[in-house]
């Protein structure tokens, strides 16, 4: 299973520079924690085998054998990965008044999960726009206090390793592509663990292109903005290429040329736009603000989906088929720029290659892959 | 007073583990052994006396006067060792044919096997070699009876009991309750010389 | 009841440090000041306690300058006075002890300074004997318990006829070891204390003090010099003993003498060497040097550290080298004996052996052998680490943690006390820095000015409360004034506990056990313009958000003060807090999510690890009850009971 220790996901993620600080390693014991975004190992383990390294998204994470576990299909479908439908979004009449993100289907399909009684709490990101906190919202209220998009990686792994530890309560987890990466992983990699299962009983992905350090953010904005003034920060869609600030009184554009130097190298190898390892997926809508793209993925999915639908939490429109093949060929095109650039800098391999991996693929993709490398160089 | 010594000086090591009472053992015997008449001279390790260092005094017992707070290799007659591993440590720099060794059979582990990062040795093993290393040893439970007492501290007295009952200084029981008496107050007497007999007990051949 | 208390003409076992105080009873000692270090604690230590049945004044001072300033008050007010210090104490008093040095004293004043060759108890094997001939005092050494008694009362008596501070050096070995003493008579009467000053600048005993005007009072000082000489040629404490005419020489000092005299028991040697001991090492009394070099060629120095004996000895054999003919010296430029580290009876016997071209072997070579065979059972040291129950460890656990969390590569400053034993491995190896008293903030001030070149690691300075009084004050003045962004974590036990629990400027008593007005860190602190947090190092959550909220604010020098007492506090000591278990049902021992994270990363002495069962457990002999260790099972399997 390429197994390793918590000295070796030191060495491989977080001083390869990898890490993109998810928090799947954060709180399974008491040695890795996070603070202010960055995961830091607090005291030396010896262990040869850990939990911190089996689940980590970054290391070890063999596509090929999730897809055929979970899927029960070979990975890299074209573009957005399995998919029972996919829908224009928007939250209903029940979620009520709130300032949200797109059209507010993530806080509405989370909210219809804790009112079906799918979980008992839904793991999502609170907390400040540059301090951003995992949390477990039980109720609408505590969910709406999470709305807003945060653009810096949270730990928010964190919080359920922690509840989890607690024990007893059903989680939904509102995930990344990588946290949705190291969430299906623990359905395959036991240590110390009997059975390897998902702690996740819902998982409700998020698109996500990249994220930012959110050190190196606050240090990029402080010289700008005076950091406790600021309300909300938002990434308009394309063209704009600009992420604005609202502070109290002003509004900040800041062409995002200006800050992709703060992207993690570990964002730049990941090869998911639209988090595949979910049970239904959210992104923006493009050119139809306050809308929300939703990609049903599993069965759970969409009973949670029509659930919703029924009683009001949702709105469903047809999605046009442009955009959909628009939305194919972005995710593809960041799945094959991911891979290539794992390739490139040796993270890249198939199941069978002695040598410690990033990602692992089938021999037919790395084929692929190793050609498209060539080609470029 | 003409007391008899089997060795001028007679060289004496008490030793243990920082925090085991090693420094109020030698000094209860260097005072019983100075009102014997004996020139006394005793040598410290305080620095690591609480912290979990190894510590060791010295005893000179002597009719001719002050002798070196440090006993040269090779030289130790007497061993009194409140933790086993600290008994081995001794003879192997002090110890000779001739050295004889009372040994409290309570390990003390060090950092680095609480740690994991090294071995504890074996027990058994470690009482081979302390019988290959000595001309006589004893190995009592003075740590265990002493929490029996009541107190870990006891080991202490069990200790010198043991030690007193050997015969081989110059001093006996009443000294003893002289210098507890003495020391400590007539209140902590009885128990101490319920812990002095016991320790006597343990070496009675 | 004192242990000084002795009775005249008879043979007690005692402590040098002891014999010392004797002395200085004997001598009529009225006032006595110091600062606690090993191994010179117990000096004050004693003679506070014999404060009252004496009719003493004896205080802990803030520092050693302070204390040297105090006891020549007494002097010249006519009480003679003893002032008591570490070899780095010498350093800090060193300033005054100049100016004394230049205006002389009036009633007896001792200066005794104890040297710790092989740092036993020190960061440092520091030499003060060099003090007395760099700034021209004379100098005592004695060689065994008796003359630790003996010399300590002439030296008053020295100092008053030469109207000089007599500086009087012990080192560990004696000190801290017993040996027999007689005692003599306690004087009677009283003394009345008052300081003459109306008197011309001149006026020794009349006018008012001072080591100016320079060109009078320095000529004095060395004439004062002289006059030791010719007393010390006189000396009783100069003793040679061994054949007229030996094969060798040997001169030696302190303690020493005793390592000589067993070395050549050992050797069976004692026929053919010499041995001249000197009591008086500065300055030395060339005729009787003289008389000595005289006896043979080839002359061995023995003594501990950096060769002082051996150099000025030298240069007494050069300017008479027309008497005593030329000399073939075996000391530490000759590769004889080690000029670091301390001596002892082996080290001494094997120079010995060496020059007399003997043979020895200390024990049978079949049980040499045995010995080796047996050594690797012994090969884990007993690492020196924090007490159990001690908040440091909880302290540096959390600043640690913080430091960890923080993740820029921060470090701590250390500082001199038990948490200087932060800079170990056992104690996390959190320290960066280790010198003098009060250098760690100083350097924290230092270091956090860097930043403007490109270093971005914050720093931490750690002090105990008895150091912050002692040497820290001025260097947080510094931090604040210069606004160097550092952090100063004041590690406050509630005592000088290194030495053992000597009282200070913060404690509510004195040395001699009276109430005092406690001055009050926190608000010195708040004074000087620092912001201030208290917190419980017990409470270790509490602590790690308190550092880590330090550590983020790069504006300003700020102060954490980690209040908890010493677990060996007369207050705590022996008294368990909490019942701690460990429920061998819950423990993960080495499972993935524990790792024996209780007794391999936290590592208090006082859990232990059960090999058997792969599971931790307390050792009730060694627990200390802080119940720390409860909050650090990722578990939930280490509980804690509070006692009635």
């Amino acid at each position: 299973m390429n197994t390793r220790g918590p000295r070796q996901l030191l060495s491989e993620v977080q001083q390869a520079g990898l890490c993109v600080g998810c928090g799947s390693c954060v709180e399974l014991c008491p040695y890795f924690r996070s603070h202010g975004g960055k995961t830091v190992m607090l005291h030396d383990c010896d262990l040869s085998e850990g939990r911190c390294h089996a689940w980590c998204p970054k290391t070890e994470l063999d596509l090929e054998s999730l897809a055929q576990a979970l899927w029960g299909e070979a990975y890299a479908p074209a573009g957005v990965g399995p998919c029972l439908s996919v829908a224009a979004a928007q939250a209903g009449p029940a979620l009520g008044e709130g300032v949200y993100q797109g059209g507010g289907v993530v806080s509405a399909l989370a909210a219809a999960a804790l009112e079906l009684g799918m979980v008992d709490g839904v793991v999502l990101t609170g907390g400040e726009a540059l301090e951003p906190t995992p949390i477990v919202a039980r109720n609408l209220a505590e969910i709406k206090a999470c709305t807003g998009s945060k653009f810096a990686a949270a730990p928010t792994l964190a919080a359920l390793n922690r509840t989890q530890a607690a024990g007893g309560e059903r989680l939904g987890v509102v995930a990344t592509p990588c946290q949705g990466a190291a969430l299906a992983q623990r359905g395959l990699k036991p240590v110390n663990q009997e059975a390897p299962t998902n702690p996740a009983d819902l998982v409700l992905g998020l698109f996500c292109n990249w994220a930012l350090d959110p050190r190196g953010l606050a240090a990029f904005l402080a010289s700008r903005v005076e950091l406790k003034r600021i309300r909300s920060m938002d990434i308009p869609p394309p063209p704009a290429g600009v992420l604005v600030v609202r502070t109290d009184h002003e509004t900040l554009e800041i062409p995002l040329d200006e800050i992709r130097g703060l992207v993690p190298p570990g964002c730049a190898i990941c090869p998911d736009m639209t988090s595949e390892w979910a049970d239904l997926s959210v992104g923006m809508f493009e050119g139809r603000p306050g809308w929300n793209t939703l990609i049903v993925r599993s069965e759970k999915g969409r009973d949670l989906a029509e659930a919703a639908l029924e009683r009001g939490w949702l709105v469903l429109e047809e999605m046009p088929k442009s955009n959909w093949e628009h939305l194919d060929g972005a995710a593809q095109g960041k799945r094959l720029r991911g891979l290539r650039a794992a390739n490139q800098q040796g993270l890249l391999g198939t199941a069978d290659d002695p040598e410690p991996k990033a990602l692992r693929v089938g021999a037919q993709l790395m084929a692929q892959i190793e050609k498209a490398t060539g080609e470029e160089a | 007073m003409a007391v008899e010594l089997k060795h001028d000086p007679y060289n004496l090591i008490i030793t243990g583990v920082g925090g085991q009472g090693n420094v109020l053992a030698s000094r209860m015997l260097g005072s019983v052994l100075t009102s014997q008449g004996l020139w006394v001279t005793i040598g410290e390790t305080f620095g690591a006396s609480q912290r979990g260092g190894s510590v060791m005094s010295h005893l000179r017992l002597s009719q001719q006067g002050s002798w070196s707070p440090q006993i040269p290799s090779g030289q130790a007659h007497m061993v009194l060792a409140l933790e086993p591993l600290e008994a081995l440590r001794v003879l192997l720099k002090y110890g000779n044919p001739g050295s004889q060794a009372i040994v409290n059979d309570r390990p003390v582990l060090p950092y680095a096997a609480i740690t994991g990062k090294a071995p504890y040795p074996d027990t058994g093993e470690m009482r081979e070699q302390l019988a290959k290393l000595t001309a006589r040893a004893w190995t009592i439970p003075a740590t265990k009876t002493a929490l029996e007492l009541g107190a870990p501290i006891y080991a202490n007295i069990i200790m010198l009991g043991a030690l007193a009952s050997l015969g081989e200084l110059p001093m006996n029981r009443d000294d003893f309750e002289r210098e507890l008496t003495r020391s400590l107050g007539p209140a902590k007497v009885p128990r101490n010389l319920e812990a002095f007999d016991l320790g006597a007990s343990m070496v009675a051949a | 009841m004192s242990n000084l208390d002795m009775t005249p003409g008879q043979r007690h076992t005692v402590m040098g440090n002891q014999a010392i105080c004797r002395g200085a009873l004997e001598a009529g000692v009225r006032v006595v000041a110091g600062y606690p270090g090993t191994p010179s604690s117990e000096i004050i230590e004693n003679l506070a306690r014999a404060a009252d049945e004496y009719g003493l004044y004896v205080e802990w001072s803030v520092n050693e300058k302070v204390s040297l300033e105090v006891a020549a008050a007494g002097s010249l007010a006519g009480m003679r006075s003893l002032c008591a210090m570490k070899q780095n104490g010498v350093n800090v008093a060193s300033d005054f002890l100049l100016h004394l040095a230049g205006s002389g004293v009036r009633a007896g004043m001792v200066l005794v300074h104890c040297d710790d060759p092989g740092a036993l108890s020190s960061v440092n094997e520091g030499e003060s004997r060099h003090f007395a001939r760099m700034l021209e005092l004379p100098q005592l050494e004695p060689g065994d318990f008796q003359e630790a008694k003996d010399m300590t009362k002439w030296a008053f008596e020295l100092s008053e006829e030469l109207g000089q501070v007599v500086m009087l050096r012990s080192v560990t070995r004696l000190s801290h070891a017993s040996g027999g003493v007689v005692a003599g008579p306690l004087p009677q009467g009283e003394a009345k204390a008052r300081f003459e000053h109306h008197g011309t600048l001149l006026d020794t005993n009349r006018g008012p003090v001072s080591s100016a005007p320079v060109s009078v009072k320095h000529a004095r000082q060395q004439e004062k010099l002289a006059r030791a000489v010719e007393l010390f040629e006189q000396s009783p404490f100069n003793t040679y003993q061994g054949p007229e005419e030996p094969e060798l020489l040997v001169i030696t000092s302190s303690i020493c003498q005793l390592y000589v005299k067993e070395a050549l028991a050992m050797l069976d040697a004692a026929g053919r060497v010499g041995v001249l001991k000197l009591g008086t090492t500065w300055p030395l009394p060339p005729k009787l040097i003289q008389k000595n070099l005289q006896r043979c060629g080839r002359i061995m120095v023995v003594e501990e550290v950096i060769p002082f004996l051996e150099e000025n000895l030298k240069i007494l054999a050069a300017e008479m080298a027309a008497e005593v003919g030329p000399k073939e010296f075996l000391a530490k430029r000759e590769g004889y004996i080690p000029s670091t580290g301390e001596l002892n009876p082996d080290l001494v016997a094997e120079a010995l052996a060496r020059a007399l071209d003997i043979q020895y072997q200390p024990r049978p070579a079949e049980y040499a052998a045995l010995a080796q065979a047996a050594a690797p059972s012994t090969d884990s040291p007993r690492e020196l680490a924090f007490c159990p129950g001690c908040p440091h460890r909880a302290s540096f656990w959390s600043l640690k943690n913080a430091l960890a969390l923080d993740g820029r590569d921060g470090f701590i400053c250390g500082d001199i006390g038990c948490y200087a034993m932060g800079a170990r491995p056992s104690n996390y190896g959190i320290l960066k820095t280790l010198h003098a008293m009060g250098s760690g903030t100083g350097l924290a001030s230092g270091f956090g000015q860097l930043g403007r070149f490109g270093m971005d690691q914050p720093v931490m300075a750690v002090s105990g409360d008895s150091t912050f009084y002692h040497a820290v004050i001025p260097a947080l003045i510094n931090a604040v004034h210069q606004r160097s962004p550092m952090s100063l974590v004041v590690l406050d036990n509630s005592g000088t506990a290194m030495t053992g629990f000597q009282p200070h400027p913060g404690t509510q008593n004195n040395a001699m056990g009276q109430p005092v007005p406690p001055v009050d860190l926190e608000a010195v602190c708040r004074t000087l313009g620092a912001e201030v947090t208290v917190c419980d190092p017990f409470d270790l959550e509490a602590t790690r958000e308190a550092a880590l909220k330090m550590l983020a604010d790069q504006s300003k020098a700020k102060v954490l003060i980690l209040r908890q007492l010493c677990a060996l506090s007369p207050e705590r000591k022996g008294k368990k807090l909490y019942d701690v278990q460990v429920d061998p049902d819950k423990c993960l021992g080495g499972q993935c999510g524990c790792n024996r994270f209780c007794t391999r990363a936290f590592g208090c002495p006082g859990l232990t690890w059960e090999r058997e069962t792969g599971r931790a457990s307390i050792d009730e002999v060694i627990c200390a009850g802080c119940g720390v260790c409860a909050s650090v099972c990722p578990a939930g399997a280490i509980t804690k009971t509070e006692r009635g």
